[in-house]
């Protein structure tokens, strides 16, 4: 049997194939974009053609994420709350609150026992997200992969007292002609972006073990400055930004195997590997 | 088939989407329409003189843009959007409006409503926020005077034996609308959280006997009907600022949960308590729309005259209704929800949770923009919260 996760984050689509033993046969990471939420089929086939599978040889497929609906081929829709405290608790047991960072919300999960009892969201803006770094490394002329290993070089952090992206916008350039280095500025935003998602996910109560996902995660000045805010260690996985869509494919193994157990059928999807269209 | 066996529920579409067509019709052959805001405004009085009760709600649809001059942008976004729609005229038919002091921005939407909308007849009826012995007199006394101005500006007596009738017209409606929500205590309820906020708001959009017909139409075929909601894995509650338009609501049932009580505005608080007929009515009257209502705009301490302050006693006493209502629909689990800026509500949240957590019922807490735009954020927040309950 194999399970499959579909994750279509605002940003990034990811897709997992686990077999029952849990290891992964293939993992799949691709920019969502504006007109890619339709193609998430093409993804899948992606997926599918680097397991060597064909699509009903996959037990149980979820889809997660903000375009969970748009997956016309999923057995069912599950949050990316539930699904990325499943797949932070299947790398780290021991996980009580797990942070995500993506490209367009950022999410405080608290777990017990590896389930998801409380959550925390920010999605209004872009302060505190990943597209507030895409935005402000853009305003800099850095690339966004670099940013993490630049702001490490900083000596004298300056001070970024706006999260708003706009206005953030505004003190960098400022900084910037006061001649103040690069490395300071992009010290200064990895602060200001981990106190704001620090004192949110305040409200869940910080304990060990703390796990840091999604594409921010990929950074290590937001890491740094995470902990400092934290003033605890934070866990990072191996690969951040699929802990999603592997919990929603450990969440089908888990429900296939219910199901198996008691008898009962398994609720399927239609199965076509189409795109989604917004007319029913 | 179905048009035919839903023609009450129908009907209540049809108003609920336009709300004003009906009171039109009634203004054409004479009759005077009566705008109102919020449920404080004591109607039993508007009733007895034959005014049409016409209640003034926003529109989540149509974007905020001249109410921008009269109010901060940082303020109820439900009462700048009544404002808006004032200003842009759609109430311009209206020949009355009655305000009350539901917090201050509503007490402000008064002043600019009189000042930039001009509806002929404007008056607001300073309610307290306190139920003190004192403030019940008081509110006695601000009825007499709007009982005054109704009666000045029609001509007409509001006696004591037309009052009398008025109160049982709408005591009448009252029991309708509580019958109507035992339908929901089934599983799968016989009625959408959807639906009754439908309902909700036509009989708030025509004359109460005219509403009572409907209402008894509604709740007979709904009885027998066999195309209501679907078992589901979870019954909630809603508790919260005003809904009056079913894009939340619809949201959340679209997911794996009835909606099966509320206590909101446009649902049970409006309807889960009749006015006593007193001696003399406007006592009843009084008491009912201070005292009986029970919206956080009106603050009930447990004991005023306690010297030492029990917290838990305290929320047992403001807030053990709504376990009640978790006992009697057989609630999983409860969403808290608030139109952003409305103080009213979001200070009484904490210690809401509190309770809920003190009864073991989970609850969210869900702050909304009053767009329908900003809905899909919502929808991960309120499925999330199943996936835990469930």
């Amino acid at each position: 049997m194999y399970f499959a996760g579909i994750d279509l984050g605002s940003t990034m689509t990811k897709v997992v194939i686990i077999g029952e033993d849990e290891q992964v046969c293939a993992s799949i990471i691709r920019h969502t974009g504006a007109e890619h939420r339709r193609l998430a089929n093409k993804v899948m086939e992606e997926a599918l053609e680097q397991a060597g599978l064909p699509i009903d040889e996959i037990s149980y497929l979820i889809a997660t994420g903000y375009g969970r609906i748009n997956v016309p081929f999923a057995d069912r829709q599950v949050t990316e709350l539930t699904c990325h405290a499943r797949g932070v608790a299947s790398f780290f047991p021991g996980v009580s609150l797990a942070i995500d960072i993506g490209g367009q919300d950022a999410k405080g999960l608290k777990v017990r026992d590896g389930k998801l009892i409380d959550f925390v969201m920010s999605d209004k803006c872009a302060a505190g997200t990943g597209r507030f770094l895409e935005v402000l490394s853009a305003t800099l002329g850095l690339r966004l992969e670099d940013l993490g290993d630049i702001s490490l070089k900083s000596r004298n952090r300056v001070s970024i007292s706006s999260t708003c992206t706009i206005f953030a916008r505004q003190e960098v350039v400022n900084h910037l002609s006061d001649g103040v280095p690069l490395e300071d500025i992009v010290a200064g935003l990895h602060s200001a972006i981990a106190s704001r998602v620090a004192s949110m996910v305040r409200r869940l109560k910080v304990e060990p073990d703390v796990v840091f996902t999604g594409g921010v995660a990929k950074n290590i000045g937001v890491v740094k400055a995470l902990e400092e805010n934290l003033g605890c260690q934070v866990l990072i996985p191996e690969e951040p930004l699929l802990s999603g869509a592997i919990g929603a494919a450990l969440l089908g193994k888990e429900l296939t195997l219910k199901a198996l157990a008691e008898g009962e059928p398994i609720q399927r999807g239609k199965r076509r590997l189409e795109e989604a269209t917004f007319f029913k | 088939m179905v048009a035919e066996t839903n023609q009450g529920l129908t009907r209540v579409r049809e108003i609920y989407q336009d709300g004003p067509r009906r009171v039109k019709e009634l203004q054409a052959q004479g009759n005077k329409i009566f705008g109102y805001l919020c449920i404080y405004p004591v109607l039993e009085f508007l009733t007895a003189l034959d005014l049409v009760p016409y209640r003034i709600f926003g529109d989540m649809r149509e974007p905020i843009t001249r109410a921008d001059n009269f109010m901060p942008t940082v303020v109820c976004p439900f009462l700048r959007s009544c404002l808006d729609l004032g200003l842009k005229g759609r109430y311009e038919f209206l020949d009355g409006i009655v305000t009350t002091h539901i917090c201050d921005v509503g007490a402000s939407l008064h002043s600019s409503w009189d000042y930039a909308v001009r509806t002929p007849f404007a008056y607001h009826i300073d309610t307290p926020h306190t139920v003190h012995e004192t403030s019940r007199e008081h509110h006695r006394g601000l009825l007499d005077g709007f009982k005054k101005a109704l009666e000045s500006y029609t001509g007409k007596e509001i006696t004591p034996e037309r009052l009398r009738e008025a109160i049982k017209v709408h005591n009448r409606q009252r029991a309708l609308m509580r019958e109507l929500y035992d339908l929901r205590k089934l599983d799968p309820p016989l009625v959408s959280g959807g639906e009754t906020i439908q309902v909700a708001k036509a009989l708030m959009s025509l004359p109460v006997e005219e509403g009572n017909k409907l209402l008894e139409e509604v709740i007979s075929e709904v009885r027998e009907r066999e195309d209501g909601p679907q078992k589901k894995s979870a019954r909630l509650l809603v508790w919260g600022s005003i809904l009056d338009d079913t894009a939340l609501t619809e949201m959340i049932e679209d997911l794996d949960a009835n909606i099966v009580m509320d206590d909101t505005c446009v649902g049970s608080r409006a309807y889960f308590s009749d006015v006593e007929l007193t001696d003399d009515p406007i006592d009843g009257l009084a008491h009912h729309y201070l005292v009986d209502i029970k919206c956080p705009r009106t603050f009930r301490a447990g004991d005023f005259n306690a010297t030492t302050k029990d917290y838990m006693a305290d929320l047992e006493s403001r807030f053990s209704y709504l376990a009640d209502y978790a006992r009697d629909w057989k609630v999983d689990g409860v969403i808290l929800e608030s139109v952003r800026y409305c103080d009213t509500h979001g200070y009484e949240v904490p210690q809401l949770r509190d309770y809920f957590n003190s009864i073991g019922l989970p609850s969210i807490y869900l702050e909304h923009d009053y767009t329908e735009g900003a809905l899909a954020p919502l929808r991960t927040r309120a499925q999330g919260f199943l996936e835990i309950i469930g």
